[in-house]
C-alpha cells in the first residue's frame, strides 16, 4: 500500500515525465553508444589470437600503439590535419557569420542560413568525390590554370596529400562552424557596438574589444564541433589523402578490417579518443574566461 | 549673471529622411553650454533620432549640426566630444565594472595606478565606490545606469547625451536618480541633453525643454514658460493637464485682447497670454486645473467667479480632483484642490462657486 501510493505520486511528478521524455534517447544512447564504447575499451586490454580474441588481460596493445613509430606519426599527422582544418574552417566561417549577422537584412537572415546548409543536400561522399574532380591531375583547377597559361603542367601538390584533406574537410565542416558563431553574434546587443565607438574606439578596435570577446563562446563551440569529428574522419583521407594523407581512422580501419587485430585497433581508437579529450579540455581551459558569462 | 552662455550645440535646419519617411523636419535650435536640456515628445517624434545625430550614430539628410562651433559632418562617433548613456545602458557584459568605466581611457595610455585612481574617482562620483571588481552582469538596473554614467563622464565630454536613461527604473528609483542627475550635472558643469517622453521628468530636471512632435520642435522654452504659456493646444495637452473652453475674440488692441469665453464670460488678456501663432481653427481659452479654486461656504467672494455642478470626484489623498461643469459649458472642467484637514470632500451633484483669475488663462487661436 505504502509502496503503491509512493509509486502513484512518482508517476504524477515532474521528474517522472522528465524520465519518460529522455528514456527513448537514453536507451538509444546506452545501447548504441555506451555499450559499443565499453566493448572497445574491453577489447583494447585483451590479447589478439589467430581468428579469435584471447581473454587474457594485457597492456601490450597500448605499448604498441604508443611506441610504434608508424602509429605515432599518423596520430601526430591526424592532430595536425585536424588543427589545420579547424583553423581554416573557423577563420573562414567567422566573416561569413559576421556578414549574415551584421549586414544581412533581418528578414533575409533565415534565407541565408538556409543557403549555407545547401551543401548538406548532397551526400558527404559525393562532395568528397567532387573535390577529387576539382583538384585532380586533369581536374578543374589544373585545366583552368593551364588554359589560362598560368602553369605549364598540372600541379601535383593539390591532390593525394594533406593539403587536399584540409581543403575538403574545411569545406565539409563550414556550416557547422558558421552556425554557432552566427548565434553568438546575433546575441550581441547592437548598442554595445555603438557604446564602443561612443567611448572613442574605432570600428576595428570596437570589434577587437567588444564583438570578438562576446563572440568567443560561439568560436569555441565551432572549434570543438570541427576539431573533434575531423580527427576521426576516414573517408576524406581515404579518397583524397593519398598514402601520405592517411589519418588515424584509416589506421584503425586497417587494424580491424584488413589485419583482423581488434585489440590493437581498439587500443589505437581509445588512445585517439583520449588525446582528443585532453586537447579539447586544454583548449577549453585556456579559453575559460570567455565561457563564464551571464546565464541569460 | 545675465550674460548669455555660449552655444554648445547648434542645429541648422536639420532634415533627416529614412527612405520616404521624413523623421526630422527642419530642426533649428541652439543648446547652451552647461545647460540641462531636454528633448521631450511622444514616441516616434524624432527626439532619439535628433540625439543620435549629435552622437554621430545617425547622419543627416540636409542642414548642419555644430558642436562647440565645429561642423560635425563626416566626423565619426568616436571622434566627437560627446558621450552617451544608452537606454539599455549598453554595459559590456564580458568586463568588470572597473573595466567598463575605464573602457574609453585605453587611448589615453595611463599608468596602471593612474587609471585605477580615475576609475575609482568616477565610481565614487556615481555612488558605486568599491564596486570596481564586480562582474557587470551581476548589477541591478540602477547600478548599471550609474556605471554607464561613470563610463561616459570619466572621459570629460563636452556634452553628455542621455537616451531615456530612467525609463527602465521603477518609480522610486527614477525619482531618486532624477535628483542625483541634477546634482551631478551641477557638479561637473557639462552640458546634459536628455531624451524623454515623460513630461514630469523633463519639467523636474531641465533648464530648457524642446517639445517635439512629428519631427519638428513645437516649442522651446524653460519649464515654467512651457507649463504656463504653452504656444499650442498640442503642447498644452502634452505637458500636464489643461482645460479648454471655446472662446470668441471680441477685440484686439495694444492694450490686450478682449474675449468672451464660455462659462467664464468677458475677459481682457495681456498680449503674452496668446503666445502661439494663429492656426485659424477658432479661439480656445486654456487653463490649468490648479489655477481654479472651489470656494467653500464662508470663504469671501473672489474677483472672478463662476458657478458649476460637480460631476466627478477623484480622491488622491493629498489632492482631490473635481470635474466641474461650469454653467453654460458643454464639457466638464478639471479642478485640482489640495486637501486641507477638516474640510470635507464635496459630493457629486453639489453646486459650487469657482474662483479663477484672468492671468492664468492662455488663448489659443
Amino acid at each position: 500500500m505504502e509502496l503503491g501510493s509512493r509509486w502513484d505520486r512518482f508517476r504524477r511528478s515532474e521528474a517522472a515525465s522528465g524520465y519518460m521524455l529522455v528514456s527513448p534517447t537514453a536507451l538509444y544512447a546506452i545501447l548504441l553508444l555506451a555499450a559499443p564504447l565499453g566493448t572497445i575499451i574491453l577489447y583494447s586490454f585483451l590479447t589478439d589470437g589467430y581468428l579469435e580474441i584471447v581473454r587474457t588481460f594485457t597492456l601490450a596493445n597500448y605499448h604498441e600503439a604508443w611506441t610504434n613509430e608508424l602509429y605515432r606519426t599518423v596520430m601526430l599527422r591526424s592532430l595536425g590535419v585536424s588543427m589545420a582544418v579547424t583553423l581554416v574552417t573557423v577563420v573562414l566561417a567567422f566573416p561569413v557569420a559576421y556578414f549574415v549577422s551584421f549586414h544581412v537584412d533581418p528578414s533575409r537572415k533565415s534565407l541565408w542560413l538556409f543557403l549555407i546548409t545547401i551543401p548538406f543536400w548532397t551526400s558527404y561522399l559525393i562532395r568528397v568525390f567532387l573535390w577529387k574532380v576539382i583538384l585532380g591531375f586533369n581536374g578543374v583547377v589544373n585545366s583552368g590554370l593551364m588554359g589560362l597559361g598560368i602553369i605549364d603542367e598540372p600541379l601535383t601538390f593539390i591532390l593525394y596529400n594533406v593539403n587536399a584533406v584540409v581543403i575538403t574537410l574545411a569545406h565539409a565542416y563550414a556550416p557547422f562552424a558558421i552556425l554557432p558563431i552566427f548565434v553568438a553574434l546575433e546575441k550581441i546587443d547592437r548598442s554595445l557596438l555603438e557604446a564602443g565607438q561612443d567611448l572613442g574606439e574605432s570600428r576595428f578596435m570596437t570589434f577587437l574589444r567588444v564583438t570578438l570577446p562576446l563572440a568567443m563562446p560561439g568560436v569555441i563551440a565551432s572549434v570543438l564541433i570541427v576539431f573533434i569529428p575531423t580527427i576521426g574522419d576516414y573517408v576524406t583521407p581515404q579518397l583524397v589523402g593519398g598514402p601520405e594523407g592517411r589519418m588515424v581512422a584509416n589506421l584503425i580501419q586497417l587494424q580491424y578490417l584488413k589485419l583482423d587485430n581488434y585489440p590493437l585497433g581498439s587500443a589505437i581508437a581509445v588512445s585517439a579518443m583520449g588525446i582528443v579529450t585532453v586537447v579539447s579540455l586544454l583548449f577549453l581551459f585556456l579559453n575559460r574566461r570567455y565561457l563564464k558569462g551571464p546565464k541569460s | 549673471m545675465t550674460v548669455e552662455k555660449p552655444t554648445m550645440i547648434e542645429f541648422r535646419d536639420v532634415h533627416k529622411y529614412y527612405g520616404d519617411y521624413h523623421a526630422l523636419r527642419g530642426i533649428t535650435a541652439k543648446i547652451r553650454a552647461g545647460e540641462f536640456f531636454s528633448l521631450l515628445g511622444p514616441s516616434g517624434c524624432g527626439k532619439t533620432t535628433l540625439l543620435r545625430t549629435i552622437a554621430g550614430f545617425e547622419g543627416i539628410s540636409s542642414g548642419a549640426v555644430m558642436i562647440d562651433g565645429k561642423h560635425m559632418e563626416g566626423v565619426p562617433a568616436n571622434k566627437r566630444p560627446t558621450n552617451m548613456v544608452f537606454q539599455s545602458y549598453a554595459i559590456f557584459p564580458h568586463l568588470t565594472v572597473a573595466q567598463n568605466v575605464g573602457f574609453g581611457l585605453r587611448r589615453a595610455n595611463l599608468a596602471k595606478d593612474e587609471l585605477a585612481r580615475r576609475v575609482g574617482e568616477a565610481l565614487e562620483m556615481v555612488g558605486l565606490k568599491g564596486y570596481g571588481a564586480r562582474a557587470a552582469h551581476a548589477l541591478s538596473g540602477g547600478q548599471r545606469q550609474r556605471v554607464a554614467l561613470a563610463r561616459a563622464l570619466i572621459l570629460k565630454p563636452k556634452v553628455l547625451l542621455l537616451d531615456e536613461p530612467l525609463s527602465a527604473l521603477d518609480k522610486k528609483m527614477r525619482e531618486q536618480m532624477q535628483v542625483e542627475l541634477i546634482k551631478l550635472q551641477r557638479q561637473v558643469g557639462i552640458t546634459f541633453i536628455l531624451v524623454t517622453h515623460d513630461q514630469e521628468e523633463a519639467l523636474v530636471m531641465s533648464d530648457r525643454i524642446a517639445v517635439m512632435f512629428e519631427g519638428e520642435i513645437a516649442q522651446l522654452a524653460d519649464p515654467e514658460t512651457l507649463y504656463r504659456r504653452p504656444n499650442s493646444k498640442k503642447v498644452a495637452d502634452f505637458i500636464g493637464t489643461m482645460n479648454f473652453l471655446p472662446a470668441e475674440i471680441l477685440s484686439e488692441g495694444p492694450g490686450g485682447i478682449e474675449i468672451e469665453a464660455q462659462g467664464l464670460g468677458r475677459v481682457t488678456l495681456a498680449p503674452d497670454q496668446a503666445p502661439g501663432a494663429a492656426s485659424g481653427q477658432g479661439a480656445t481659452v486654456g487653463f490649468r486645473p490648479e489655477t481654479l479654486t472651489i470656494l467653500f461656504e464662508g470663504q469671501p467672494t473672489a474677483e472672478r467667479e463662476s458657478m458649476g455642478t460637480i460631476e466627478e470626484v477623484v480622491y488622491y489623498g493629498d489632492m482631490t480632483y473635481y470635474d466641474v461643469r461650469l454653467d453654460g459649458t458643454a464639457s466638464p472642467t478639471r479642478i485640482s484642490m489640495r486637501n486641507v484637514f477638516g474640510r470635507p470632500v464635496l459630493d457629486i451633484g453639489a453646486r459650487a462657486r469657482i474662483a479663477w483669475s484672468a492671468g492664468a488663462l492662455v488663448l489659443f487661436r
